[in-house]
């Protein structure tokens, strides 16, 4: 059960809306996913533009949302989003990201934590997406955050968890949950980071931009299953020699 | 008077709401939020409100992200 703030979750699964190839795919995707928490973003209307309906849908489906601040490339702006996002969506939860660079989109430390006390003073339920820097953590942490998402790798990369050795020591200092968000590219990516301990992840590209976004969906539904439940029985401790299974050599030895 | 909608200019009666420019606009409502001058307007003060002179208004809408 994956519980922040007052809320729990089945699922350790987290999916991104972006990026699939139409809206319908999109929420076929999310039910065989079975997530429960579904992001979103805030954009500046395009008044020519017709706008599909994308919430009535996705409320249907009984999932969470959760919109984030993307595009925000300060503390600042973040805020804004986030105040705007609280109003469209009448929900206090919100996914804080600020990435300034638009290469790497490598979330800005300082102006994270800078926002994420505000707007924690401000009531919000804050996920920040942040570095694998442990320190960091345990600052967000300290500052009133509901979770801290640190990635694996690049947004949208697909390179699995880079971040691996930082992320062992984010998990074992965190009193909140960790969430790891970005770079997760296969089901096996998934599946180890809850191996790992990690209370959820997030996932988008890798299921919106596979060729069959729906089966992907099920198959990252099934590493998360498979990777909560080995953590949950304890992993196998690794050696560097061999350890017998079966007794052979000692019957081998009486011919 | 003048005010602006995200980038487009507008003149619109002296005497106008915001929920009635965005009726007039035929802007939907689901998913949006709205900052004039930088600063949320929360979607029940919407009727009431009241445009000035220059205001500047933002529009937003949720749109699929990560």
């Amino acid at each position: 059960m994956l519980c922040i703030a007052d809320k729990t979750f089945d699922s350790r699964l987290l999916l991104g809306s972006g990026k699939f190839s139409s809206s319908q795919l999109m929420q076929q995707a999310v039910a065989a996913s079975g997530c429960q928490l579904v992001t979103l973003a805030m954009k500046r209307l395009n008044l020519a533009l017709k706008h599909d309906d994308l919430l009535t849908p996705l409320r249907e489906l009984g999932v969470q949302l959760l919109p984030n601040t993307s595009g925000a490339k300060n503390a600042k702006e973040a805020i804004l989003a986030a105040q705007l996002a609280r109003d469209a969506l009448d929900t206090n939860w919100l996914k804080l990201e600020i990435h300034p660079d638009p290469r790497y989109l490598m979330p800005d430390p300082i102006e994270t934590l800078i926002a994420a006390k505000e707007l924690v003073k401000q009531g919000f339920i804050v996920l920040p997406y942040c570095s694998a820097d442990p320190v960091l953590c345990k600052h967000l942490e300290d500052a009133g955050c509901a979770a801290v998402m640190p990635l694996g790798a690049a947004i949208g990369s697909n390179q699995g968890l880079q971040t691996r050795a930082m992320l062992e020591i984010i998990i074992q200092q965190a009193a909140i949950p960790v969430i790891i968000d970005a770079g997760i590219g296969a089901p096996s990516h998934a599946a180890n980071a809850l191996e790992l301990g990690a209370s959820a992840v997030l996932v988008n590209t890798a299921i919106a931009c596979s060729n069959d976004p729906v089966t992907m969906a099920n198959a990252f539904r099934l590493a998360c299953m498979a990777g909560s439940a080995a953590y949950q029985a304890g992993i196998a401790t690794p050696y560097q020699h061999a350890m017998a299974t079966s007794p052979l050599t000692a019957f081998l030895d009486q011919l | 008077m003048q005010i602006t909608l995200n980038t487009t200019e507008l003149t619109v009666a002296e005497s106008i709401t915001v929920q009635q420019l965005l009726n007039a606009q035929d802007i939907s409502e689901v998913g949006l939020a709205i900052a004039i001058n930088n600063t949320v307007l929360a979607k029940r003060l919407w009727p009431a409100h009241q445009l000035q002179q220059n205001d500047a208004l933002q529009l937003f809408q949720l749109v699929t992200g990560g």
